[in-house]
C-alpha cells in the first residue's frame, strides 16, 4: 500500500518532533525549546526538499492541497481548513505572548573564558601556565599523594559539601535553594573538560569573580580566597579529580 | 516581471530569515566596552586602576624596589606597611605629625627622617637620619597623586581598607615629555637617571652606593663603562652602609641610555679626580 | 542550437572535468609561486642583509641608524574622541563598514569572474565546443560593469576613511605609501588587460589570436590577484602588525610590514573564496535567465550555464573550510588573546550562525543535484537513495549547529539539574562538529556521484567489483572519521581536542579522489540509457542557486565583520588604539542587521548590472537578426 505523500509528510514531521521530544520525556534530559524550534525548522525543510526533488513527489505533495482549494466538491473540507488554520495561528501567537510566572531565560556561558592572569592570595598567577604544584607528586610518591588527596577531602567536607554534595554531584543540603545550581563534578561536562588552573581561578574568586560578559551572574559560590589557603585550594582540586576519576585537561598529550 | 518579483521576494525572505535568526534566536551578548586607558583620564579612574598605578610606580618610576627588597636588606620591607603604619605611630620614638596610617606613610615618603625604623638609619646617626631620598623631589619626582597611588597600593597589599581618596581631576600633563630628550650635560645625565639617589656625585649625596666624586683617580674609562652597563661585573668593597651587595644597582642602563649619554657620563667620571 | 550539441558525450565531459581541475590548481599555486619570485629582489637588497644580522645577533651596530629612522617615522598617535570628525546624520563607522563591505563584494566578484572566464575559455578551446566561448563572453560582459562599480566603491571607501579616520589613514600611508603607488599602477594595468580582453574577444577568435587572447586573460588574472594581495597586506597589518615596534614606530622595512603573520593565510582564503563566490553569483544570473527564458534552447543554455557555474562554486567551496582552518590556526599562533576572543568569547555565537548558513549551502547544493537527476529518465534507478542521503545530511547538520552553551529556561534548567546536557553536551564540542561536517561532505559527494551516473550504465566487465570498491571506501572512511572523532573528542584529556581534524579531512579527500578515479574508469564508454536533457529542470530547483548566492553574500559579510571585529578597540592591533566613540564591539544582532542592509544594497546594484547586460544583449541579438 502506498501512503499518500501529504500524509507521509505529516507523519514524518510528527516522528521528527517525537524524536526531539523523547529525551525529555523518557530520559529526563529535555532538549531546550529554543533548539527544538531550530531542529524542527531544518527537519521540515529537509523533508520538503526530499519530497519535492522529483516531479512526481512534488505533484503528490501539492496536488491534494491544490484540489482542496480549487475543487468545488470539497467545499466543506475547505471551509473547515480555512477556519482551523487562522485559529491555530492565533492560538500559537497567544500562547507565545501570554504573560507567565516563569522567570525570563538567562544565558549562562558554561565555561567563560578565563582572564590571562588572576590576582589572588596577594600574588599574580598566570592562568595560561599555572599548574597544580602537587600534581607531580602523583607519580613521584604515591603514598604522599594519597595523603594530600585525603587532606583535600577534609577541606572539601569542611567547606564545599554543603552545596556540592557528599557525592560531588551538586546535590548538597543547600543546593536546592540556589539558582544556578551548584556544579556537578561527576558530570563529564564539568571538571573533566577543564584545566586545573581554571578550577583554581573559579574556587579562589568564586561567583563574584566571574567575568561580566557571561550575562547575569548570580552564583552563590563564595570567594574562597578569603577562607582557604592557596595550599588547601590545590589539595581540594586533587581531591575533586581523584574522587570523580577524571583527569584534568592538559596542554601536552 | 513575475519572475523578477518572485526572485526578489525569495532573496529578501532568505535575508530576513538570517537576520531574524541572528538577532532573535541567538542570545544577544553585549561585549564589554573597550577598557578605559589608565593614563588618559585620571579623573575617571577606578580604585583598582589607581592601585595598579601605585604598583607600577613602586616597581618602576619610584625606584622604591631598589632598596625595599629582600635581597639587600638596606631598607624595611613594605609588604605589610599598610598595617604596620598604625603600630609605628604608637612607637615611643615617633615624633612626627601623622595621626593615621595613611598620613604616616605619606610623611615617610616626603620626610624620610621623620621616623627611622631601628637599624636602617645612616651610620653614626643613631637612627635619626634616613638614607632615603625624598620621593617628591630630585630624580624621582613623584607627584602627589602618585604618592597617593603608592599608599593605596600598600594598603591593598597589606589587606587593610584603602583610605586614600581618588584624584579628583586630571593634573596638568607636563612631566613626561622632557625625559625622552637626550641629556645635554653630564649633570643632566646624573639627574635624569637618578644616580644621586644612591651615589655621592655631581653635588648630590646619595648614601647607598660608593662615593663617585674621586672615582676618576682610581678607575679608567673601560672599568667605568662596564660598571654602568653591567653593574655586577665588579663589586666595590666599601659602601657607606657596609660592604657592597651585588644586584642593587639597576641593570638596565644599557637599554635606557643613549650612546651619547653613556660616553658623556663616563668622560665626566673619569675626569672627577 | 541543435539538441545534439546539448547532449554531453562521455569523452569531452571527462576532458572538461580534467581541465577545470587543472585550471583551479594552477590558480591556487600561481600566487604562491609569484610570492617566491617577488621575494628575490628584496632579498638581494639591504633589507635582507639587515634582517639576517638582526636574526643572528641582537642589534648592536646599527643603533645610530635606527635612531635616524625613528626621526622619520612617528609612533602611532594616541587619539582622543575629538580627533575623529563627526558628520551630522552620518555614523562614520557604519558608513565605512558598508562601503568597505560593498567594495569587497564587488571586488571578489570582479576578481573571480575572470578566473571563471579563463577556465571556461580554456575548456572551450580544448573541447572545440563553441558554447563555452559564448558563455565566457557573457560572463565577462557582466563583470565589466561590475568592475567600474568596484572602482567607484573603492574611491568612496578612500574618501570615507579620510573623512572619518584622518589620523589613522595618515599613519597607514606613512608606512604603506610605496605599496599604494604600486596599487594604483596595478589598477591601471588591470583595467588595460580587462579592456583588451573584452573588446578584443572577437578580433582574436581564431588560431594564434585565440592563444594570445587566453594569455591576456592569464595576465589579467595574475594582475588582479596581486592587486588583492596588496589590499590583504594592509588588512593583515592591521590585524597582526609586523615591522613596527610596540609604540607603532615603523622600522623602515616595507616587506616586513607587508609580509605579516596573517598575510598568506588571508591570501589563500580570499582567493579560494572569491572563486566560490564568483561561481555562485554567476549561477544566480543563469538561474534568473533560465526562469525568464522563453524558448527551450535558451532554457537549455542557461540550465547548462547554471550547472557549470554551480559546479565551479562547489569545487572551490570544498577546500574553503581547510583554508579557513589554517587562517584561524595562524590567528591563534599570532595572538592567543585574539584566538580566544574569536572562538570562545562573544564571537562564539557567530560561528553557530555560520554553521546554520553553511548547512543551508549544503542543503541547497544537494537539492540542486537531486533535481538535476530529472534531466535524465535513467535517474529513476537512483532516486530511491535520495531519502537516505537527506536523512544523513540533516542529522549531521543538526549536530553541526548544536551550540555548546544551551539557552535554557529556568524550568529546563531545573529539569536538567544544571546547565549541562547529558546528550547534547558532547555534540556541542569541536570533534563532534568536525565529524559531522566531514560526513556531510562525503554524502554531498555521494549525491554528485549518483547524479553523474543517472544517464548511463557501466559496461566494463568489472563494474560490480568497482561498485563494491566504492562502497567499501565510503564505509571505511565513515567508520574512520567517526572513530577518530569519538576517540579524540571524548577519550583523551588533552586540550587539543581538534587533533582528529586533519586525519578526518584526509579521509574525506581520499574518498573523493579514489571514488572519482574508479568512477571515471568504470564509466569509460558506458552505455547511455537515457540522454541528459538540458533545460528539463523544474523551476523550483533554480531557487537553490539563488539561495546559494544570497547565503554566500551574507556569509561573506558576516565573516568579514568577524575578521575585522576581533581587533576589538584597535585600529592596528595592540599598536594603534581606536578611541572613536564607535570603538565598541557591537552585539551580533546589530552586526547582522548592518550586514543585511549591505546585502540588500549589493543585490539591488547587481540586479541593475544584470539588467544593463540584458538590454545590451538585446541590441546585439536584434543586430544579428537583421543581418
Amino acid at each position: 500500500m502506498k501512503i499518500p505523500r501529504l500524509l507521509l509528510f505529516v507523519i514524518l514531521v510528527a516522528i521528527s518532533y517525537f524524536i526531539f521530544k523523547a529525551p525529555g520525556i523518557f530520559l529526563k534530559q529535555p532538549i531546550p525549546s529554543s533548539l527544538i524550534v531550530m531542529y524542527m525548522f531544518f527537519a521540515v525543510v529537509t523533508i520538503l526538499l526530499w519530497m519535492t526533488s522529483t516531479e512526481e513527489g512534488m505533484q503528490g505533495l501539492v496536488g491534494p492541497i491544490k484540489a482542496m482549494i480549487e475543487d468545488p466538491s470539497k467545499k466543506t473540507l475547505r471551509n473547515i481548513v480555512f477556519l482551523i488554520v487562522p485559529l491555530l495561528a492565533g492560538g500559537i501567537t497567544y500562547m507565545q505572548l501570554r504573560p507567565t510566572y516563569e522567570a525570563p531565560v538567562e544565558l549562562r556561558s558554561i565555561h567563560p573564558a578565563p582572564p590571562s592572569t588572576v590576582k589572588v592570595f596577594g600574588k599574580t598567577f598566570n592562568l595560561m601556565t599555572l599548574e597544580n604544584p602537587y600534581r607531580k607528586v602523583e607519580k613521584e610518591d604515591p603514598a604522599k599523594f594519597a595523603q594530600l588527596v585525603k587532606e583535600g577531602g577534609e577541606v572539601y567536607f569542611k567547606n564545599c559539601f554543603y552545596c556540592h554534595g557528599d557525592k560531588l554531584d551538586g546535590r548538597g543540603h543547600y543546593a536546592h535553594g540556589f539558582n544556578p545550581l551548584p556544579a556537578n563534578f561527576t558530570d563529564i561536562g564539568t571538571i573533566a573538560q577543564l584545566q586545573e588552573s581554571f578550577l583554581f581561578w573559579r574556587i579562589a574568586t568564586g561567583g563574584p569573580g566571574l567575568p561580566k560578559e557571561g550575562a547575569p551572574w548570580i552564583s552563590a559560590m563564595p570567594i574562597w580566597e578569603n577562607f582557604l589557603t592557596e595550599d588547601e585550594v590545590w589539595k581540594v582540586i586533587l581531591f575533586l579529580y581523584n574522587y570523580t576519576g577524571y583527569v584534568p585537561r592538559s596542554w601536552a598529550k | 516581471m513575475k519572475t523578477f518579483l518572485r526572485v526578489v521576494i525569495f532573496s529578501l525572505a532568505v535575508i530576513f530569515f538570517y537576520t531574524f535568526y541572528a538577532s532573535s534566536m541567538i542570545p544577544q551578548i553585549r561585549p564589554a566596552p573597550p577598557p578605559v586607558e589608565a593614563k588618559l583620564d585620571l579623573g575617571a579612574m577606578t580604585m583598582e586602576q589607581f592601585i595598579n598605578l601605585g604598583d607600577t610606580i613602586f616597581h618602576g618610576k619610584g625606584t622604591c624596589e631598589l632598596c625595599h627588597n629582600p635581597v639587600g636588606g638596606r631598607a624595611p620591607l613594605l609588604d605589610q606597611v599598610g598595617k604596620r603604619a598604625e603600630e609605628r605611630l604608637k612607637d615611643p620614638r615617633y615624633k612626627g605629625k601623622a595621626k593615621t596610617g595613611e598620613e604616616y606613610i605619606r610623611e615617610s615618603m616626603k620626610e624620610p627622617s621623620a621616623f627611622v625604623v631601628a637599624g636602617f638609619g645612616v651610620k653614626g646617626t643613631n637612627d635619626t637620619q634616613s638614607p632615603m631620598p625624598v620621593v617628591t623631589s630630585g630624580a624621582i619626582g613623584l607627584k602627589d597623586f602618585e604618592v597617593d597611588a603608592v599608599i593605596a597600593y600598600f594598603q591593598q597589599k597589606a589587606g587593610v581598607s584603602v583610605t586614600v581618596q581618588l584624584p579628583k581631576e586630571a593634573p596638568k600633563q607636563e612631566a613626561a615629555a622632557p625625559a625622552a630628550v637626550p641629556a645635554k650635560s653630564p649633570e643632566d645625565v646624573v639627574a635624569k637617571y637618578g644616580c644621586g639617589v644612591c651615589h655621592k656625585i655631581a653635588g648630590q649625596a646619595g648614601p647607598i652606593g660608593p662615593d663617585l666624586t674621586k672615582i676618576g683617580a682610581k678607575k679608567n674609562k673601560d672599568y667605568l663603562r662596564r660598571a654602568i652597563l653591567d653593574p655586577n661585573a665588579d663589586i666595590a668593597k666599601e659602601c657607606p652602609t657596609g660592604p657592597c651587595v651585588p644586584g642593587i644597582m639597576p641593570q638596565d642602563f644599557g637599554a635606557k641610555m643613549t650612546a651619547g649619554e653613556l660616553e658623556m657620563l663616563v668622560n665626566y667620571l673619569a675626569k672627577s679626580k | 542550437m541543435k539538441l545534439s550539441s546539448v547532449v554531453f558525450k562521455g569523452a569531452p565531459l571527462l576532458k572538461k572535468k580534467f581541465i577545470t581541475a587543472l585550471c583551479l590548481l594552477a590558480f591556487l599555486f600561481t600566487p604562491l609561486f609569484l610570492e617566491s619570485i617577488k621575494l628575490l629582489p628584496m632579498k638581494a637588497g639591504a633589507a635582507y642583509a639587515s634582517e639576517q644580522t638582526a636574526q643572528a645577533e641582537k642589534p648592536s651596530g646599527p643603533e645610530a641608524k635606527s635612531e635616524a629612522k625613528k626621526e622619520e617615522h612617528p609612533p602611532a598617535p594616541k587619539l582622543t574622541e575629538k580627533d575623529y570628525p563627526q558628520v551630522k546624520y552620518i555614523n562614520g563607522r557604519i558608513m565605512a563598514w558598508l562601503v568597505a563591505q560593498l567594495h569587497l563584494w564587488f571586488a571578489a566578484f570582479v576578481l573571480a569572474v575572470p578566473i571563471l572566464v579563463f577556465i571556461v575559455e580554456a575548456i572551450g578551446m580544448a573541447t572545440k565546443d563553441k558554447r563555452y566561448d559564448k558563455m565566457a563572453y557573457e560572463f565577462i560582459k557582466v563583470s565589466l560593469t561590475a568592475y567600474s562599480i568596484t572602482a567607484v566603491f573603492g574611491g568612496l571607501l578612500l574618501f570615507t576613511l579620510v573623512i572619518f579616520y584622518p589620523d589613522f589613514m595618515k599613519y597607514m600611508a606613512g608606512i604603506f605609501s610605496p605599496t599604494i603607488l604600486a596599487y594604483a599602477f596595478l589598477f591601471f594595468a588591470e583595467s588595460a588587460c580587462l579592456y583588451i580582453y573584452y573588446y578584443g574577444w572577437h578580433a582574436m577568435e581564431t588560431g594564434f589570436g585565440k592563444w594570445m587572447h587566453l594569455t591576456i586573460g592569464w595576465v589579467l588574472n595574475v594582475v588582479g590577484t596581486v592587486l588583492m594581495f596588496f589590499a590583504n597586506a594592509w588588512v593583515g597589518f592591521m590585524m597582526s602588525p609586523h615591522g613596527v615596534d610596540a609604540a607603532g614606530v615603523f622600522e623602515g622595512n616595507i616587506w616586513h610590514a607587508i609580509h605579516t603573520h596573517l598575510w598568506n593565510p588571508l591570501n589563500l582564503h580570499r582567493t579560494v573564496a572569491n572563486v566560490a563566490y564568483g561561481g555562485s553569483v554567476v549561477g544566480a544570473y543563469a538561474a534568473y535567465k533560465f526562469l525568464s527564458s522563453k524558448t527551450s534552447e535558451e532554457r537549455a543554455h542557461y540550465d547548462w550555464m547554471g550547472y557549470t557555474a554551480n559546479f565551479i562554486a562547489v569545487s572551490a567551496l570544498l577546500p574553503l573550510p581547510f583554508a579557513g582552518y589554517w587562517l584561524i590556526a595562524e590567528i591563534y599562533a599570532y595572538s592567543q588573546q585574539m584566538g580566544i576572543t574569536l572562538m570562545g568569547g562573544v564571537f562564539a555565537w557567530l560561528f553557530i550562525i555560520q554553521a546554520v548558513l553553511i548547512g543551508a549551502l549544503f542543503l541547497s547544493v544537494n537539492y540542486y543535484l537531486w533535481c538535476g537527476m530529472e534531466r535524465s529518465k535513467g535517474a529513476d534507478r537512483y532516486t530511491k537513495y535520495i531519502k537516505y542521503i537527506a536523512f544523513v545530511i540533516v542529522a549531521c547538520f543538526l549536530v553541526w549547529f548544536t551550540p555548546h552553551t544551551l539557552i535554557l529556561t529556568p524550568g529546563e534548567l531545573k529539569a536538567l539539574g544544571g546547565p549541562y546536557h547529558k546528550y547534547l553536551g558532547p555534540l556541542g564540542i569541536m570533534p563532534a562538529k568536525n565529524t559531522a561536517v566531514n560526513i556531510m561532505l562525503i554524502f554531498t559527494f555521494l549525491s554528485f556521484l549518483l547524479y553523474r551516473r543517472c544517464n548511463k550504465v557501466a559496461t566494463v566487465s568489472w563494474a560490480p567489483i568497482g561498485n563494491a570498491m566504492q562502497i567499501a571506501i565510503f564505509v571505511a572512511a565513515i567508520i574512520n572519521i567517526a572513530t577518530l572523532g569519538i576517540y579524540y573528542g571524548y577519550f583523551t584529556n588533552t586540550v587539543y581536542k581538534v587533533a582528529s581534524s586533519v586525519p578526518q579531512v584526509m579521509s574525506t579527500l581520499t574518498v573523493i579522489i579514489a571514488c572519482l578515479i574508479i568512477d571515471v574508469f568504470m564509466f569509460k564508454g558506458a552505455k547511455e540509457v537515457a540522454p541528459l536533457q538540458w533545460g528539463k529542470m523544474p523551476d523550483r530547483s533554480q531557487y537553490a542557486l539563488f539561495l546559494l548566492a544570497v547565503s554566500f553574500t551574507w556569509l561573506m559579510g558576516l565573516m568579514g565583520f568577524i575578521r575585522s571585529a576581533i581587533r576589538q578597540h584597535w585600529h592596528v592591533y595592540t599598536v594603534f588604539r581606536d578611541n572613536s566613540p564607535d570603538a565598541f564591539t557591537p552585539t551580533i544582532g546589530y552586526a547582522t542587521r548592518i550586514v543585511s542592509i549591505g546585502v540588500v544594497i549589493f543585490m539591488a546594484i547587481v540586479i541593475f548590472i544584470f539588467w544593463l547586460a540584458h538590454i545590451s544583449g538585446k541590441k546585439s541579438v536584434s543586430k544579428e537578426a537583421s543581418h
